[in-house]
């Protein structure tokens, strides 16, 4: 056995438990979705459904309005991410790099915005964006949540930022670019991989969002899918838990493919190391 | 000196300029309004009908489940964060070791983070029912039991199972900023390290973990916040049931504003909720300094 | 590349929002609680019926689950935009009332009006004279017995009596293997009304001479009979890990063979257990018969800036013998308005005539404030007490201390 093999096996043999905890509600997932409505509810409870019961799907997709759910998910999610990473990059570049009077206080104030849950803000938000007349869009989500996430985002920026050597830099200014012309042609190419995992976890924070989009949400043809989802079990008489794990499962797979998609990028983005 | 200082303030300040901006605006108002709510007395349509003082904070004071719930929150927090470093390193660890198949084993780790925590814990109170949950039929399944069990029926084992289910989800989270930090760390001086014939165990505790604490210190932070807040998981399994033993500050904030219509209770609470978790970071920000010029 | 994407993304953004904010000239916002995914179709069906009618109006029908509700209202209201109307829980009412946020509807309802609902359910929601909102949604509370296991273990018929509950629990244990006697709700939403049952039969009131009454005499009987069907494993295991849903899934699986629940437990019986045998009863006496009647009401805001057109809706298609009819089909609650009452559909239903029949012995909750935190207090009483962890005259005792201090503000 060469040693890489040895370390495999190694490798997934600690990591098996935490994967099978993690499977587990997978398999629960899809093995509930796709059971026909009358088998949800027997005792002792099944594994296997007697016939794949598809049609919760296609119930599903429309007693949930999933389509328009879905495009309005994507809607906030690419446009939190999109405003959070442009606001964020100059203020990672600013503490990573630039010395100013201010900067300790600039980083507390922006833990202090990591401390407000929405949940505990919500009247004082929603009277806000009220004031505004916002209510029930998408742009007031865009908003709300890119605050929410931007001192994260600024964060995890300027420690990659702070990773990457001065010299670099340096170098392009001592061939006369400015700081500008250096950061966005030289220093962002090199951040990229950062800048990636940024956007992925600020999309993943709008992709999950429920309390904003609670607060800030109305109508039906607003809703992005956590609200959607959770309609079908917040208190309903009955719960057609078929169509919940059908709902979840197929909502899962927009960040899962993201994470499969990206991962090989990101792997290889990371442990190369921005810059040797 | 090498840096542009003159010229890098003012930059400094337009570079940060709208990240401030946007933060105040949409964050600074709702905690000015708390802030007033909490001194006043309000209806449950949020209609102000007085001036109090301090008196929404004696009342919370004065209130059991409030007190109960703060210490509750404390085990909370200090459980889940503790329990997702200490099983996210050496995840972090093994998935930053190169072997066959490394690049799946990272996106299963990541999976729970594709759920919102909203519907992980909707998923996991639908594996934990006591007569149609999926846990009980594989533990019947093995013959470990033989009659439905209540995984949250009780106390103490729902508090467990709650904490467990946090750190399950706070672990995707947490093992990625690990990963970025292992991967941002130097290998030249591992490889120096390991032609020294240092062991894995003494290159981890002499070089990785020293290089990792600001990543760590991050992940304990951010986690501290965010699992101090952290509503859906205890809500949706419990709702802080049986009888208030498993409320924590944020599950009984949401049950005085909108359940019991007690805005200006529920402002006061988010004000304490929000110092607490100053005193914290002040506190950690000073032992992080202290630790720094130490080193 | 990237940036093009951002600029699409951007055109995307501004196309959803112009989508969502066009609007006709008046515009009703009526917020419509989740009963079941039939409740939004329906009320988008009245919807749609009013535009035809009435083209320069919009309804837009706000879909929010109950677990939502309170908040939604509560945020809306607080932030100064409350909707035009807004489907409530009964209970709720007398904090809108008392904090003029409903308006009351007496000068809007004709005699014609009036007489389309049966007498009784229009009561609940009269407040100090004035009517505060109007009934969409009743159901009156009953036991649920399981026919064929009663049968096996030889009791005939259901039993009238706590007693005969008790002895009737107690053959169902020995003899119809496996299955349990009683389904008991103990945690979540209603977990108290699953008790107030036996408290209100047994002769006692939730409130008494202005204090509350569940430390009572026949409050502390009703909660130890309770605990004895535990102890002696007559209800389920462990009762305080089963909500309202979980009790009701027993019945419909047949493991449970009586069971207190509300009308729409008929209808997924229908859909879901269609074998059930399956009987309605009145809930056990003691010393009174009682039950627990619901109202959900539909409020007109005192903040709706077209409660004339709002109230047109309300009286041309909500409350229309059409849309009347369809809602209590699909939702399945009890006939509210003569006319649903009349239809065939109901008026040859058997099953519905058991639970009409019950109408006159129902409580229904008291209009007093801050009912929500009394019911939590009470339910964490009683979540003590199932679990063994106070005695039944301590919990209920402190219990009842803090709804006190709750009354009288």
């Amino acid at each position: 056995m060469t040693s890489r093999q040895r370390r495999t096996v190694l490798s997934w043999l600690f990591l098996a438990p935490v994967v099978i905890v993690i499977l587990f509600p997978y398999v629960v997932m899809v093995s509930t979705a796709l059971k026909p409505s009358d088998e949800i509810f027997v005792f002792p409870p099944r594994w296997l459904p007697s016939r794949l019961a598809f049609e919760n799907l296609s119930a599903m997709w429309v007693s949930t309005g999933f389509g328009r759910a879905l495009l309005n998910s994507l809607i906030v999610g690419f446009g939190q991410t999109l405003l959070c990473i442009i606001f964020a990059i100059p203020a990672a570049y600013a503490t990573a790099r630039l010395t100013f009077t201010g900067s300790k206080l600039y980083r507390q104030f922006l833990l202090v915005t990591q401390m407000l849950s929405p949940i505990v803000l919500v009247i004082g938000l929603f009277r806000f964006i009220a004031g505004l007349g916002l209510i029930d869009s998408l742009l007031a989500l865009i908003l709300t949540g890119a605050a929410f996430n931007l001192a994260f985002a600024i964060w995890m920026l300027q420690s990659f930022m702070a990773t990457i050597p001065r010299e670099i830099e340096e170098a392009a200014w001592i061939d006369g670019a400015s700081r500008i012309q250096s950061l966005v042609l030289v220093f962002l190419p090199l951040a990229a991989p950062a800048l990636a995992v940024t956007c992925i976890f600020t999309f993943i924070a709008s992709w999950n969002e429920f309390a904003l989009a609670l607060t800030l949400l109305r109508s039906g043809d607003q809703a992005t899918l956590p609200l959607r989802i959770f309609t079908l079990v917040g208190g309903a008489y009955r719960i057609e838990w078929q169509q919940v794990m059908a709902a979840t499962t197929l909502s899962t797979l927009p960040v899962a493919l993201i994470f499969a998609f990206l991962q090989r990028r990101l792997v290889s983005g990371l442990a190369l190391g921005a810059v040797k | 000196m090498r840096r542009h200082t003159g010229v890098s303030g003012f930059l400094a300040f337009v570079m940060i300029l709208p990240s401030i901006v946007l933060t105040l605006w949409t964050v600074g108002y709702p905690v000015v309004d708390i802030a007033v709510t909490s001194i006043h007395s309000v209806n449950r349509f949020g209609r102000t009908t007085g001036f109090v003082g301090l008196a929404n904070f004696a009342a919370l004071l004065a209130d059991p489940i409030f007190v109960a719930s703060f210490w509750r929150t404390l085990i909370w927090t200090a459980s889940v964060v503790a329990g997702t470093i200490l099983v996210s390193l050496p995840i972090a660890l093994v998935l930053q070791e190169d072997f066959a198949g490394r690049g799946l084993a990272r996106v299963i780790i990541m999976l729970p983070w594709a759920i919102s925590l909203t519907m992980n814990a909707v998923v996991w109170r639908w594996i934990l029912n006591g007569q149609y949950g999926m846990l009980n039929a594989l533990l019947f399944d093995l013959g470990l039991i033989d009659g439905p069990v209540e995984w949250l029926a009780q106390a103490r084992p729902a508090f467990m199972i709650e904490i467990a289910i946090g750190i399950f989800v706070s672990m995707p989270f947490t093992v990625t900023i690990l990963l970025g930090g292992l991967a941002s760390l130097p290998s030249e001086i591992y490889e120096a390290a390991r032609v020294d014939g240092a062991s894995a165990i003494m290159r981890f505790r002499a070089l990785t973990l020293p290089l990792l604490k600001p990543f760590i210190n991050m992940a304990i932070v951010l986690n501290i916040i965010y699992v101090f807040n952290s509503f859906p998981i205890i809500w949706v399994l419990t709702q802080g049931d049986p009888a208030n033993s498993t409320d924590i500050l944020v599950t009984y904030l949401y049950k005085l504003a909108f359940r019991y219509g007690r805005l200006d209770l529920a402002a006061a609470m988010s004000i304490v909720m929000l110092l607490i978790l100053l005193v914290f970071s002040v506190a950690y920000a000073s032992m992080a300094m202290r630790s720094q010029s130490a080193e | 590349m990237r940036l093009r994407q951002g600029w699409l993304l951007a055109g995307i953004c501004a196309l959803a929002l112009s989508a969502g904010t066009a609007h006709a000239a008046t515009e009703i916002r009526v917020v419509v609680a989740h009963y079941s995914d039939a409740t939004a179709p329906i009320f988008e069906g009245m919807a749609k019926d009013f535009e035809h009618a009435h083209p320069d109006v919009k309804i837009r029908v706000e879909d929010v689950s109950w677990d939502n509700l309170q908040q939604r209202l509560t945020t809306d209201i607080a932030g100064g935009t409350p909707p035009d109307l807004a489907i409530v829980g009964t209970r709720w009412l007398l904090d809108y009332a008392s904090q003029d946020v409903a308006e009351p509807l007496d000068s809007y309802m004709t005699q014609e009006f009036k007489d389309r609902f049966i007498g009784d359910f229009l009561k609940p929601s009269v407040i100090n004279g004035k009517t505060y909102g109007l009934p969409v949604a009743a159901s009156v509370r009953s036991m649920f017995y399981n026919k064929d296991l009663l049968a096996k273990a030889g009791v005939n018929g259901p039993p009238a009596t706590w007693d005969d509950f008790l002895a009737a629990a107690k053959s169902v244990k020995a003899k119809s293997g496996g299955a349990y006697a009683f389904g008991l709700q103990g945690k979540e939403l209603e977990t108290d009304v699953y008790w107030y049952y036996a408290l209100w039969t047994m002769g006692g009131n939730l409130i008494e001479n202005g204090k509350s009454g569940i430390a009572s005499p026949a409050g502390i009987k009703a909660a130890t009979l309770y605990k004895e069907l535990i102890d002696e494993g007559l209800t389920q295991p462990e009762p305080t890990g089963a909500n309202r849903q979980d009790v009701e899934s027993l019945f419909k699986q047949g493991r449970a063979a009586m069971i207190f629940t509300g009308p729409y437990m008929r209808g997924q019986i229908a859909k879901e257990a269609p074998t059930l045998n399956y009987g309605i009863a009145p809930i056990p006496k003691g010393t009174t018969a009682a039950t627990y009647g619901v109202t959900d009401s539909i409020v007109l805001f005192k903040d709706s800036s077209h409660k004339d057109v709002a109230w047109k809706f309300l009286e041309e298609q909500a409350f229309s013998p059409k849309w009347r009819t369809e809602f209590t089909l699909k939702e399945g609650f009890l006939p509210i308005t003569k006319a649903e009452a009349a239809d065939p559909t109901f008026a040859n239903d058997p099953g519905l005539k058991a639970l009409t029949a019950l109408l006159p012995s129902a409580r229904f909750a008291p209009l007093i404030p801050n009912w929500e935190e009394m019911a939590d207090a009470t339910m964490a009483a009683l979540q003590q007490i199932y679990l063994g962890d106070a005695k039944p005259e301590d919990a209920l005792k402190s219990a009842a201390d803090k709804i006190d201090g709750l009354i009288k503000p």
